[in-house]
């Protein structure tokens, strides 16, 4: 019983990075994309139909193009997710050198966190996290009228 | 190699094709891919193929897609109206290959009972088709048994492997012809085989009826209302505040008339709306009646001798319906208008609603409109020719030129910058949400313009479900009507049979013996929970609540077999009667009413149990949509939208017809006017309809199930074998129909939806003069859709969920 440790790595697969499997996995893949692409491409009738290549939009032509002007508040969710993504990386780094950082790393982390809390307030009050183009949604009054 | 080895070759190679045609033909029929798409009443029909009780996944075509992209099969259920055509030819040609297309129902079949100037006269016009489905609406049964059958035609006569391996030959798909009415296919609507043999006699073409023997009949003159004194005090009131511009019409069945000179009809309706007393804050109606074709503007068609004969008829009455929510009283104004293109002042400055009620009017008959905010075509498409409201418009398809698949490529939809406010802005997107969309829920349009997902403007494009109700009355008899009423909601027939019995009733006099108004209002009150029920099923599917489709599902089926026990049908009895109902309750009606009732309340409570406490449903419903009750008002908003803002209005309590004054129930209001609150006043109707079945069922009192004086109605099969008066009766309103009263009558019912309105006129004829409809959801949806401006664009979805609007209501 008290093999149990090792018996239990017997358990486990070994770790022992090879280039074959990855290599035969790669060429499986290539191997299984170029033949989709060829079915495709190759297999069936092919018709010309103007219709067909339009977008789908309901069953009506669509209006205007796709590349218009996105609105920015999508890209600033992106960038705030990152940023506040970014603090967790150092948090955990800290975490596992708890013990040697000491007190002062503590203190120091603290520091950051509340910087991060606060700036997450500022952006808060600034109606960052709102959604919506102008102010968030349902600040703007509404007109039931033509 | 000799011939003898190219033809083992040859021979092992067809062996071999062989092979893979079987391989794909069983790929293909065991996992057809149908799109999520109907037109009108069959998709009902189709939507209880997909649940439980029919369980259309047991034939390999399980889950309905969302895009033709995706999808394989197209089900063309209900009617192919022109105006949609072209979207149906563009779904079409957007799917995948190969691809295969059902023709459900006689209307996608053939046109149907639709051979009318909007509707295409079968989808094989415009697209092929494989198999067709007759019936109207089909069974699920049915429509289980077309997929059937296109699994066999597959099977047997498709030869894919040819095509896909790009060889000669071989057939994959629909291969079809496109036919072409008149040309490839019969437009006779008596079926082919009757060139040379006149179509319909004179006496019932339209608009005219040369020689109709209708003239020769003799009926009483409609009943005419006695004026109360409040009415009497209103109108000397009118009368002293305009003099000669406004004179009482004395003969009227319904409510008190008044005409009005056409340059002061502005100051009327605004003294009528702010000032008088009572205030009539309603503009219930607005239209238009051609007064071109009159039985006595044209002698010429007369048989016999002509008494009585009038002239100085107007070319046009413009009629403006008005309701006083205080007194529950209607008043009617009518303006004589002369002239091929006359015009008369808008009214959209006293009520906001008048602006689409104005448009059709310009629409069906090309009446201007002065001051208009925004007068061009609804119903009919942008480019439509002429007029269809108008006597000399052609009253059938098939007296117009085919409809061919050249015009479904060759029309389109107005484009949407025309629809909205603000489309030329860089950071504004334009988003079509219909016809062809699952959320919509019929086949309407709207127009979202959009930066990023917060909504700018909304759009209304209506008419796609345009199927010429109201000039199909003008050539049916009053009887033959009632299947049309069927369908202008599809959800809920019976109440529009209701509705438009009614008027009829109202017309002549006729008086309904009490059996008959409680089986009446016990029909009405199951079909009012029925569509409630596909009501509270397809919201919450909207906004994300799968499961309780399928409960909903599970108790219409349950009412779907009491209806068809009592009526013989299930979407579409169209089993009332002028007087009273086609039969008397069958045996056992009231064990499988009573089964109903007995299990539903409690039913009820499960829904709420899955709803009212849901943080979802409440996140996405409460506060979303809201409207006030001045703007419900201002905008004509009936039935239950109109409750949930607050307004204490039901007309089977306020003016209660067909015996519902002898029923308990309560009617529920709720303040908010949002998405919740309409579905918290829903629920709790269908509730009080199951008080009211429960009631109608437990006093249902003997008698006669249709009225006895038979000259206006189908006399008791059982007495037309017995004497002779019921059988000349029964002949002549079977064959030619019964003649009305000169006159007119307005009377509304409260349906599922709102206040549904019929407005009869009759020239003594046995066919109506003129039939309007007014339907709750032409007045819903002008203003709804509009109050998720300024939010976002899953809020709209909601809204739209939580009106309960009906397309061929609101087009009709």
């Amino acid at each position: 019983m008290e093999s149990l440790p090792q018996s239990t790595a017997q358990l486990m697969s070994p770790w022992n990075p090879g280039v074959f499997a990855l290599a035969v996995y790669t060429c499986a893949v290539i191997v299984m994309i170029a033949l989709l692409l060829y079915i495709t491409g190759h297999l069936g009738p092919r018709r010309e139909n103007p219709i067909e290549e339009s977008p789908y939009e309901s069953g009506i032509p669509p209006t205007g193009s796709a590349r218009f002007l996105y609105p920015v508040p999508f890209y600033l969710v992106a960038t705030f997710f990152l940023v506040f993504d970014v603090e967790a990386v150092y948090i955990f780094s800290w975490a596992v050198a708890f013990r040697i950082l000491s007190w002062i790393g503590w203190l120091q982390m603290s520091f950051f966190i509340i910087v991060l809390f606060l700036s997450l307030i500022y952006v808060w009050k600034k109606g960052g996290l709102d959604w919506g183009p102008e102010g968030g949604v349902g600040t703007r009054t509404r007109k039931p009228g033509l | 190699m000799g011939t003898r080895g190219r033809r083992r070759d040859e021979d092992s190679q067809t062996r071999t094709l062989d092979r893979l045609d079987q391989v794909f033909n069983w790929a293909h029929e065991n996992s057809l891919w149908p799109l999520f798409f109907g037109l009108s009443c069959c998709f009902i029909e189709e939507a209880a193929t997909l649940t439980a009780r029919y369980d259309m996944a047991r034939f390999g075509a399980e889950v309905m897609r969302g895009s033709p992209r995706q999808s394989d099969l197209l089900i063309v259920s209900g009617t192919v109206f022109k105006k949609m055509a072209p979207v149906v030819f563009r779904l079409y040609e957007q799917m995948a290959d190969p691809k295969w297309v059902i023709s459900m129902g006689s209307c996608a079949n053939s046109g149907g009972m639709y051979d009318v100037y909007s509707v295409v006269q079968g989808v094989d016009q415009i697209i092929p088709v494989d198999v067709y489905i007759p019936g109207c609406p089909p069974r699920p049964e049915a429509l289980l048994e077309g997929i059937l059958l296109l699994q066999k035609k597959i099977a047997a006569r498709e030869r894919p492997a040819s095509p896909v391996l790009r060889r000669e030959g071989g057939t994959e798909g629909s291969v079809g012809p496109i036919l072409i009415d008149g040309l490839s296919k019969s437009r006779d609507t008596r079926g082919p085989g009757y060139e040379g043999v006149p179509k319909r006699g004179t006496s019932i073409t339209p608009p005219l009826f040369p020689g109709s023997r209708s003239d020769l009949m003799w009926v009483p003159p409609a009943p005419r209302i006695r004026l109360s004194d409040a009415d009497r005090s209103l109108l000397s009131a009118v009368a002293e505040r305009f003099g000669d511009a406004v004179r009482q019409i004395p003969q009227t069945t319904d409510m008190p008339t008044l005409a009005v000179d056409a340059g002061s009809i502005r100051d009327v309706l605004s003294y009528l709306k702010n000032e008088s007393k009572p205030a009539f804050e309603r503009l219930d109606d607005l239209t238009a009646v051609d007064e071109s074709a009159r039985r006595r503007r044209h002698p010429e068609c007369i048989e016999g001798p002509i008494c009585n004969r009038e002239v100085g008829f107007s070319d046009f009455t413009m009629v403006y319906h008005l309701l006083s929510y205080n007194s529950a009283r209607r008043l009617r104004i009518k303006t004589a208008l002369r002239g091929e293109k006359p015009s008369v002042p808008s009214i959209t400055g006293i009520w906001p609603s008048a602006n689409w009620y104005e448009r059709e009017v310009y629409d069906m008959f090309g009446i201007g409109f002065e001051g208009h905010p925004d007068l061009r075509r609804i119903l009919m498409p942008p480019d439509w020719e002429g007029h269809p409201l108008l006597k000399s418009y052609p009253y059938r398809a098939t007296e117009m030129a085919p409809y061919t698949r050249f015009d479904a490529e060759a029309h389109r939809s107005l484009d949407a910058k025309y629809l909205v406010e603000g489309a030329e802005r860089k950071d504004t997107i334009l988003l079509n949400y219909g016809p062809q969309h699952l959320g919509t829920h019929g086949v309407i349009r709207f127009v979202l313009a959009l930066r990023g997902e917060l909504i700018t403007d909304v759009g209304t494009d209506i008419g796609y479900h345009h199927r010429a109700a109201e000039k199909t009355g003008e050539r049916q008899s009053w009887h033959q009507y009632i299947p049309y009423t069927d369908r202008v909601d599809y959800m809920n027939g019976v109440g529009n049979n209701l509705a438009y019995l009614n008027s009829v009733e109202t017309l002549a006099g006729i008086k309904v013996p009490d059996r008959a108004k409680y089986i009446r209002v016990m029909l009405a009150e199951f079909f009012r929970i029925n569509s409630h029920l596909i009501w509270v099923g397809t919201f919450l599917h909207d906004i994300g609540m799968m499961s309780l489709n399928f409960y909903a599902f599970r108790e219409r089926e349950q009412i779907m077999d009491i209806i068809e026990m009592i009526t013989g049908g299930r979407l579409h009895p169209s089993w009332f009667r002028i007087g009273g109902v086609a039969a008397d309750l069958p045996n056992g009606w009231k064990g499988a009413v009573e089964a109903f009732t007995s299990v539903f309340a409690a039913r009820i409570r499960e829904y709420e149990k899955l709803v009212n406490r849901n943080p979802i449903v409440k996140a996405r419903t409460v506060g979303i949509g809201p409207l006030t009750s001045r703007e419900a008002i201002d905008w004509g908003v009936t039935g239950p939208n109109l409750r949930a803002s607050g307004v204490e209005w039901d007309l089977r309590r306020k003016t209660p017809y067909s015996a519902y004054e002898s029923f308990d129930f309560d009617v529920p209001v709720q303040s908010a006017g949002d998405c919740y609150a309409r579905y918290l006043v829903r629920v709790e109707e269908m509730r009080q309809s199951l008080r009211i079945i429960e009631q109608a069922a437990r006093n249902m009192p003997p008698g006669r199930h249709i009225t006895d004086e038979y000259r206006y109605t189908l006399p008791d099969k059982k007495d037309t074998l017995n004497d002779i008066d019921s059988l000349i009766h029964h002949f002549i309103n079977v064959t030619r129909g019964p003649k009305m009263p000169v006159g007119e009558a307005y009377a509304a019912a409260e349906v599922s939806r709102g206040e549904q309105g019929y407005y009869l006129v009759s020239d003594g004829m046995n066919f109506p003069y003129r039939l309007r409809i007014r339907g709750p959801d032409f007045a819903n949806l002008q203003v709804l859709p509009r109050t998720a401006i300024g939010r976002s664009i899953s809020d709209f979805q909601a809204v739209l969920g939580s009106m309960d609007y009906i397309m061929p209501d609101c087009d009709r």
